[in-house]
């Protein structure tokens, strides 16, 4: 989740001055977000990624000052009619078909602000922009840029100076070369021509979604800025941009539309959503009997205009609240605006009676008997490490089903048996007290159609005298007592099992299992310096279905 | 009453009878026990009165500095007489030789009577008298050598003080030593004597207990508080079809939750048959309306570890669309994270779920205050959050004593519309739920999730069972 630093001085300044720090930090978890770290001058507060507005404390400011209710509503957007216009040719529209942008005048930025805007681009691009591949956006310094501009596509060869270096580039270089290139070059990869944002004197001022030019780079001096988004949804297109243009307004920039045209592209209006909410519909949800009136308000700290019609309330939500898809996001606006912590808790009388599942219930018994018989319950990952599970049981691995691109080494393929892992317990204890004595029931895993699961249960005992007869009475013993079941052993053989001391476990002529003396090479492999024997046996088929 | 012994402290008696008084070492010598077993009888002996502990100070010799030096090439005097026993030699030609030994040599030369002195009218010169034969100081640091000897093993002291007056020739070593002697009582018991008493004080070995797992321990006391609350337990699979785990829940196919770097998908393998025709076309219909973009097929059969319970409840809800309801699903979810003392890959969850024409959200906090309160936790609060599967969506916050803060527990929300509509489920579904190690660890103190599956025997035989 995204962390946002915020100073207090600064929040407080932006929410209103009949605000105070404390009150602040109160409400701030009252929003959704979450305090992460306090000092007297800052706090870090995490946000839902689908809360963009919330990466600076524009946004934040915006959400405070309504539920504080300094100001209600949402907070319009001016845009002024500009003299800009970008075109579109049509060579963008297998390759990223959208654009839309706007431009942002006379703002002061110092660093807070500009790193606060970096970090929300950096947000909208991972979210909303889907790292990038679904939007980008770019933000230039408007007076280096001769209007119009044109966003259009080249060849490879196509040469600027990409931003963060003084020299040109080629579009091949800086996707071989770069950083960004190397990370975002595949969202390119299945094209030849590139996307790019030129200007009137055909200098490039954008390499969507890979990189800007130095020529439009924005520092602290800049006053005036353009902001674009390539997208290859329109919606999204805008949406992201709108979260952009809030923030920039709150920042007290002054709007001005760039016109814009060429294919479905068009000059982005940016205009609210109306969306009707049904009174009772909202008290039904939140077990509440709040009047169509406290609802408007309600909607209104949460900077939502709403406009109640007898038991109808029409909503407009802001075009930057792209989280709201439906009446059930308006409910929980109302719910915030009321306060969380105003709802009283109440507890509903069940209908139902509880129980258990009745594998659950046959597991229970099963570890009750285990544990009476002096077998202590391990737990194991039943994602495990295919070094330990394969290589050292001295099994080969050609049928294990395995995960794509784990973090850890320890975490490869999903366990086809019990027995590894209690062996890699026991040889994490070698310096504890014997005789050791564990038992694990769990699920394993066979490639099926797609997957079979089943249940098992392995019990395994390390002691000097540990032998084939202990192991094979303690088997039959829990079986016969917990669930009447008969077992026989007959002679087999298995990488993990001593040779000549292996048995098949079986019921009623059915194999369920093997039971033995664990392997001496085995044995070593896991360190451990006593005898070892063990059973395993599957439970699916055999006490529950 | 007749007092019980231990063999061991049987053992210690005998031998003190014979030697009066002992130390430990000596006594491991003559019982042949342990120095820890000797110790332990010791102890147990003083208990009863039958032993007394006295300490004495020894005091030991050895060559310190300038008696090893002497020991290797003499003492000064002995160089003295080296120097003259060829003819006598002048005064001032020893002197450069022996430099700041020259005093002490002359002097102890003469008080051994080995020198003369021989004075003309220029200079003065010295000569050897007699045999020169081996002091009594060169004897004793011969004797000494390179041993630590016992001061009153060393029968010429007179030597030894004139040694010890010397700077560094000799060091003493000064150890304190513990001996074991037995008191009068003794004399009134018979060692060999059985009265078929034991020792009822002593201590003795621990047995260890076979034990369900704390963690399952945890598990299974979650799982009685949602069945007294009325929900009944469903299972289902670890691995799912990315159809439950996400799609079904209205997760876009495109959403970064879904990239490998935070699932584990399953190599090669792909879901047949995994939902009716019509819950596919619904659910497809409903990415389409809501997110814009074309839902792919193929992605959805792609195998997943369950990221998440929900997929077994939703799949429950979808399946049988009750109009009334109270479940629960409990089991082991994956995240390709990178595990640390706070996350693990592999973990539990439980999640409840109320089905109900009249459910709303102040009954989904109700339910989760009186879990919390079975679970023995009182002070606690809800915060609004963001889950996407839910609307309204609120965050358990409860108070740790231990900790001396507030910890998130259990998240809880509406499922969304989006979710349950395109798969025929009409009524309000309250869903709340999360991870259980997290509880665990504040019932059990533990602060490294990764002790719960590292099965170390040593905490498991000595945590306490009811916390």
């Amino acid at each position: 989740m995204p962390v946002v630093q915020l100073n207090l001085n600064r929040l407080q300044n932006l929410v209103g001055k009949t605000s105070n720090k404390n009150k602040i930090i109160s409400k701030i978890p009252f929003l959704g977000l979450d305090i992460e770290e306090q000092t007297d001058e800052f706090i870090r507060v995490e946000y839902s990624p689908n809360r963009p507005d919330y990466a600076t404390d524009f946004g934040i400011a915006l959400g405070l000052q309504g539920l504080f209710g300094i100001k209600k509503g949402i907070p319009k957007l001016s845009i002024k009619k500009g003299n800009y216009s970008l075109k579109v040719t049509p060579f963008v529209k297998k390759i990223r078909p959208f654009v839309t942008a706007i431009v942002a005048k006379n703002g002061n930025l110092n660093d807070e602000i500009l790193r606060e805007l970096i970090a929300l681009q950096e947000d909208l691009h991972f979210g909303i922009g889907r790292r990038r591949k679904k939007a980008s956006i770019g933000i230039h310094d408007l007076d280096k840029i001769v209007f119009p501009i044109t966003y259009t596509t080249v060849s490879k060869d196509h040469k600027f100076t990409p931003l963060e270096s003084s020299q040109e580039s080629t579009i091949a270089e800086i996707l071989e070369k770069t950083n960004v290139g190397q990370e975002y070059g595949s969202i390119l990869s299945n094209t030849t021509n590139f996307p790019i944002i030129l200007d009137a004197k055909g200098n490039t001022i954008s390499f969507p979604p890979i990189i800007n030019s130095a020529l439009t780079i924005v520092s602290t001096k800049t006053k005036n800025l353009l902001i674009e988004v390539t997208a290859t949804d329109k919606k999204v297109a805008e949406d992201t941009i709108a979260v952009v243009a809030t923030t920039l307004q709150a920042a007290r920039f002054s709007l001005y539309s760039v016109r814009i045209s060429g294919g479905t592209n068009s000059t982005p209006l940016l205009n609210p959503r109306k969306i009707i909410l049904d009174t009772v519909f909202v008290n039904n949800a939140l077990g509440l009997n709040l009047s169509t009136a406290t609802i408007v308000n309600c909607l209104r700290k949460c900077r939502i205009d709403a406009i109640a019609k007898k038991n109808k309330i029409s909503c407009i939500v802001p075009r930057y609240r792209f989280d709201i898809f439906s009446p059930m996001d308006l409910v929980e606006e109302v719910a915030l605006g009321y306060g969380i912590e105003n709802l009283k808790p109440s507890l509903p009388i069940s209908a139902s009676v509880g129980q258990k599942n009745s594998i659950t219930k046959q597991l229970d018994s099963l570890s009750l008997i285990m544990i009476g018989l002096g077998y202590t319950e391990a737990l194991n990952s039943s994602l495990v490490s295919k070094q330990v599970h394969i290589d050292l049981t001295n099994r080969s691995g050609t049928e294990v089903i395995e995960v794509l691109e784990s973090k850890s080494q320890e975490h490869t393929i999903l366990r086809d048996s019990i027995i590894p892992g209690i062996l890699e317990n026991l040889s994490k204890n070698v310096h504890e007290q014997y005789p050791q004595k564990l038992f694990e029931n769990g699920i394993v895993f066979s490639k099926g159609n797609p997957i079979i699961e089943n249940i098992h249960l392995a019990a395994i005992s390390a002691h000097k005298d540990a032998n084939f007869s202990e192991i094979k009475s303690i088997l039959q013993s829990s079986l016969k007592i917990g669930f009447s079941i008969d077992t026989e052993t007959k002679t087999s053989s298995h990488p993990i099992f001593s040779e000549g001391r292996t048995a098949n476990i079986l019921v009623n002529n059915k194999t369920i299992g093997i039971l033995g003396e664990i392997d001496s090479k085995v044995i070593e492999n896991f360190k451990i310096r006593v005898p070892v024997v063990a059973f395993e046996i599957q439970l699916s088929g055999l006490i529950f279905d | 009453m007749s007092q019980v012994l231990h063999p061991i402290e049987k053992q210690i008696i005998k031998s003190l009878k014979e030697s009066k008084s002992s130390t430990p070492e000596q006594l491991c010598e003559s019982t042949k026990l342990s120095i820890d077993q000797v110790r332990r009888g010791i102890e147990w002996l003083k208990l009863k009165g039958l032993a007394e502990i006295k300490e004495i100070e020894k005091i030991s010799v050895k060559l310190g500095k300038n008696g090893l030096d002497a020991k290797k090439s003499g003492l000064p005097e002995r160089k003295l007489v080296n120097e003259v026993k060829d003819g006598p030699k002048p005064l001032d030609e020893i002197k450069n030789i022996l430099k700041s030994d020259f005093n002490a040599a002359i002097a102890n030369a003469k008080k051994n009577d080995w020198i003369q002195m021989e004075k003309d009218d220029v200079s003065s010169k010295i000569s050897i008298k007699g045999s020169a034969s081996p002091s009594r100081e060169e004897k004793l640091i011969d004797l000494i050598g390179f041993d630590e000897k016992p001061q009153n093993d060393i029968e010429d002291s007179e030597a030894l003080e004139s040694l010890k007056k010397r700077p560094d020739f000799i060091a003493e070593i000064l150890t304190k030593l513990k001996t074991v002697s037995l008191t009068e009582k003794v004399k009134d018991i018979d060692i060999d004597l059985s009265t078929g008493a034991i020792d009822v004080e002593a201590k003795v070995p621990a047995t260890h207990v076979a034990r369900i797992h704390p963690l399952n321990e945890t598990i299974n006391e979650i799982r009685e508080i949602f069945v007294s609350l009325g929900f009944s337990e469903v299972l289902g699979n670890l691995t799912q079809s990315s159809f439950w785990n996400f799609d079904a829940l209205f997760t876009p196919q495109d959403h970064p939750a879904r990239e490998m770097q935070d699932t584990f998908y399953l190599k090669d393998l792909k879901a047949e048959k995994f939902a009716t025709p019509s819950q596919i076309n619904q659910v497809a219909r409903s990415h389409k309306r809501g997110w814009g973009y074309d839902w792919n097929m193929s992605e959805a059969q792609r195998m997943t570890l369950r990221t998440h319970t929900t997929c077994v409840t939703i799949k429950y809800l979808a399946d049988n669309k009750p109009d009334e309801a109270r479940i629960f699903s409990l089991g082991r979810v994956f995240r390709n994270e990178k595990v640390s003392y706070k996350h693990l890959a592999e973990f539990n969850q439980v999640e409840g779920v109320v089905v109900g024409k009249n459910v709303t959200l102040r009954d989904l906090m109700g339910l989760q205050e009186e879990f919390y309160r079975r679970m023995g936790l009182t002070k606690i609060k809800f915060w609004p959050t963001f889950f996407p599967y839910t609307e309204p969506s609120l965050q358990s916050m409860v108070y740790n004593d231990r900790l001396e803060k507030w910890v998130e527990l259990f998240g809880m929300g509406i499922f969304r519309p989006e979710v349950t509509k395109p798969l025929g489920i009409t009524k309000p579904v309250l869903a709340w739920g999360g991870g259980i190690e997290r509880i665990a660890m504040l019932k059990y103190g533990v602060n490294d999730v990764r002790e719960f599956y590292n099965n170390n025997l040593s905490w498991l035989r000595s945590t306490t069972k009811c916390q």
